[in-house]
């Protein structure tokens, strides 16, 4: 028999994994083997490894680990950092397999008893035909789209047999509504479900997919809410280690195809800025000049630009190549901001321009060169509450702000949105 | 149908005489105080961030101001005057019977005749239809805006949106997406079949040279089988098409892509995915045409003589 708390493997944001997450010791105190597992779970490959025992000591280490592994990243890293993409990624192949492992072991029930708590569905009757509540599915709908999932699964006519194919034939039926965390991120896409009355009708593959999706993204959420967290307060010495760590096993090629795939690193993209920050570009009155310029364009443009990871961003040089960037990519968009205030920001405090570069890390200066970065400290991005206190004006927020806490994860997730939509307008 | 600019004295005696609040929609009228009003006084709608506590303090402004224009948010906000607090925004379509992709009529240049806007009311109770029967909402109003019609969604469901949840349903709505199984009878499949069949039915030669590859002899041949087009894809049967002489393979995705887009455009996406919108208010007069904007209660009798007011009448 399977242990109530047995349903945190499956959703770490459960109730039962807060609980277990209550119990936990301090930082200091963690278990070594916590720790470990912490760090190696963001390269699982194998079932053996994914796979968690009954045991409640078991289950507390998985969900222990878990926990530590987010605040581990979110101490190193940047919302959507490749850290985040790592820690995100691994999880949901991690949900994924486990999904999959209790379906073929018997235990469909206690996967969607988890489901269940953030989805509505309903299983499709099968009678005489295929029916969803008054309505009949023509029977040859369901088989097209079984067809259409063995298709995507890359699964070919031969290969099919009586053990996986029930994996890719519709059995539930979702409420379209609760997928919208997964439209949000484009983790689904309305045209490719089929929808009827509301209902989307779906197979257990698609379920997993779904909901080890939703975990997915509520993971990344969290390891938001905890980088606001830690840029108002720090992170503690010992996160920062195992977040080091963590960040050393991002794997070369994922680097690559994560700069030119989703992280918004490159060219600054001016239609996903947050409001507050296409305020300050248009610029503003005296009152809020000297914070809209120097602190809040200065941090969120740098980083917005050239979007560093780890721990180590004191200094600017260990993620850009050419000066250039901050020269005639961030340096300009400052300035002709300042120009746009009223009065004008360096006209009548001409020193200002240097303070620009001292922000950026390269000590007061006018001419910054690669080799100055590091002089000074490079000014993290201000969190919206900082904002909101020292420039009120500034905020106008729109319905992205609601759920953010940093101008950064605006851009972000933004980017995140619009990106995957595959089109250049 | 006449339609020209109402004069600085007949908005006045509009608001002073003809409007009434009980003119506006109940969905309105119930979150007066938690929206965004506009005004424009003859240079756009300008004069944002209004708010007003009680339908009694917007009658009087109307009353003074006679304005131009006037809009709402779709949004409601904490603090509408400020834009701050964003609760949650209607989902709405705007169908503007001046920048259909596809007109049976000759109107340009912002004209619009009786033809062109029953067009779009169509294409208002089209969409409707997919939000209702496929994703299952069930308060949705229809407000013809003057120059076409919006339709706006009210159901907690899609309030909660953001921007890309709405790109999707735009898409899925106008059958935006070719699909990968363009044959099942239900879903998505059905509203890109039934899109794409009314699309060609409004296509003309013309149009049809546009597409890369397309020949005139072929274009002529499909404007020639129109009918016969139109029921197989309804039919979902594109090998009928794709077969055509002189088609190709290559033609025949350029045509479908092409039909595509001109389903895209049958709605301002930028409206749907903008959160912040304000939308002429239900009530209010459209100088522009001298039309009066009214919440349509049923979309299948809307007259525009309903939406003609008294200054007009008198006039003809
Ligand atoms: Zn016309």
């Amino acid at each position: 028999m399977v242990v109530p708390e047995y349903v945190a493997i499956l959703d770490p944001f459960a109730q039962e994994a807060q609980e277990i997450v209550r119990r936990s010791p301090q930082l200091d105190a963690m278990p070594p083997e916590v720790i470990e597992r912490a760090i190696n779970r963001v390269k699982w490959k194998s079932p053996k490894e994914m796979v968690v025992d009954l045991s409640a000591s078991a289950i507390q280490a998985e969900v222990w680990s878990f926990y530590m592994m987010c605040q581990a990243t979110a101490a190193v890293s940047f919302p959507y950092s490749r850290e985040a993409r790592l820690v995100t990624d691994a999880t949901k192949e991690t949900i994924k397999y486990r999904m999959y492992d209790l379906f073929k072991l018997g235990h469909e029930d206690l996967c969607l008893d988890v489901v269940k708590r953030s989805f509505k569905f309903v299983r499709l009757e099968r009678n005489d035909g295929i029916r969803l509540g008054d309505i009949e599915i023509p029977r040859a709908d369901y088989f097209k789209l079984r067809d259409r999932q063995l298709a995507d699964a890359g699964i070919k006519e031969k290969e099919i047999d009586d053990r996986m194919l029930p994996q890719y034939v519709p059995k539930y039926a979702m409420r379209w509504g609760n997928l919208a965390p997964l439209l949000r991120h484009r983790l689904a896409e309305l045209t490719k479900l089929y929808i009827v009355d509301g209902w989307a009708v779906i197979t257990p593959h698609e379920l997993w997919d779904f909901f080890a999706n939703f975990i997915g993204v509520k993971t990344e959420d969290y390891i938001t809410s905890l980088y606001e967290r830690f840029s108002d307060t720090g992170a503690p010495e010992k996160l920062l280690n195992i977040g080091e760590r963590i960040s050393a096993l991002i794997p070369p090629e994922a680097e690559l195809r994560e700069r030119f795939m989703r992280v918004p690193r490159g060219r600054l993209r001016p239609e996903f800025f947050p409001p507050c920050v296409k305020k300050a570009l248009g610029g503003v009155g005296a009152g809020a000049r000297n914070y809209a310029i120097t602190v809040l364009l200065t941090s969120f443009l740098s980083y917005a630009r050239v979007s560093p990871s780890g721990k180590a961003v004191t200094r600017m040089a260990d993620f850009i190549d050419e000066i250039s960037v901050v020269r005639e990519e961030i340096a300009p968009l400052i300035f002709e901001a300042a120009e746009r205030c009223n009065p004008p920001f360096f006209r009548d405090q001409p020193q200002e321009k240097a303070s620009i570069f001292y922000h950026l890390g390269f000590g007061m200066t006018t001419e910054p060169r690669l080799e100055d970065s590091g002089r000074s400290k490079w000014y993290r991005v201000p969190n919206c509450r900082k904002i909101q206190l020292a420039a009120p004006p500034l905020c106008e927020q729109d319905e992205l702000c609601r759920n953010v806490k940093s101008p950064l994860t605006y851009y972000h997730r933004r980017f995140v949105g619009q990106s995957s939509l595959g089109v250049g307008e | 149908m006449q339609m020209r600019e109402a004069t600085p004295e007949e908005r006045k005696r509009f608001y002073a005489e003809e409007w009434s609040k009980r003119d506006l929609p109940d969905f309105i009228l119930h979150t007066i105080s938690l929206r965004e009003f506009g005004f424009d006084y003859g240079e756009g709608p300008s004069h944002r961030y209004n708010q007003f506590m009680t339908v009694e303090q917007l009658a009087s402004f109307l009353c003074n101001k006679a304005p131009y224009a006037a809009y709402a948010s779709i949004a409601l906000y904490e603090q509408p005057s400020m834009r701050k607090g964003w609760l949650k925004s209607e989902l709405v379509f705007d169908v503007d019977a001046k920048d259909l992709p596809l007109k049976s009529c000759s109107c340009s240049g912002g004209v619009v005749c009786e033809k062109c806007l029953d067009e779009a009311r169509r294409i208002a109770a089209m969409f409707a239809e997919t939000l209702r029967s496929d994703l299952n909402l069930h308060n949705i109003h229809f407000v013809y805006s003057g120059r076409g019609f919006h339709v706006r969604a009210t159901d907690d469901v899609v309030m909660a949106m953001e921007q890309t949840e709405r790109t999707q349903i735009v898409e899925y709505v106008t059958g935006g997406v070719i699909p990968a199984d363009i044959t099942i009878a239900l879903g998505y499949s059905r509203v890109f079949r039934e899109r794409v069949a009314r699309t060609f039915e409004h296509l003309g030669e013309e149009k049809l040279l546009k597409i890369r590859g397309m020949r005139k002899a072929l274009a002529q041949q499909l404007i020639k089988e129109k009918e016969k087009i139109i029921a197989a894809v309804r039919r979902g049967s594109l090998r009928e098409i794709e077969d055509f002489e002189g088609m190709g393979e290559k033609t025949f995705q350029q045509l479908l892509e092409f039909l595509t887009r001109l389903n895209m455009e049958l709605t301002d996406g930028k409206v749907t995915t903008d959160t912040k919108r304000i939308l002429r208010l239900p009530s209010s007069l459209h100088s522009g045409v001298s039309m009066k904007c009214i919440l349509v209660r049923d979309i299948e009798r809307f007259s525009i003589e309903d939406a003609i007011p008294k200054f007009m009448r008198e006039g003809a």
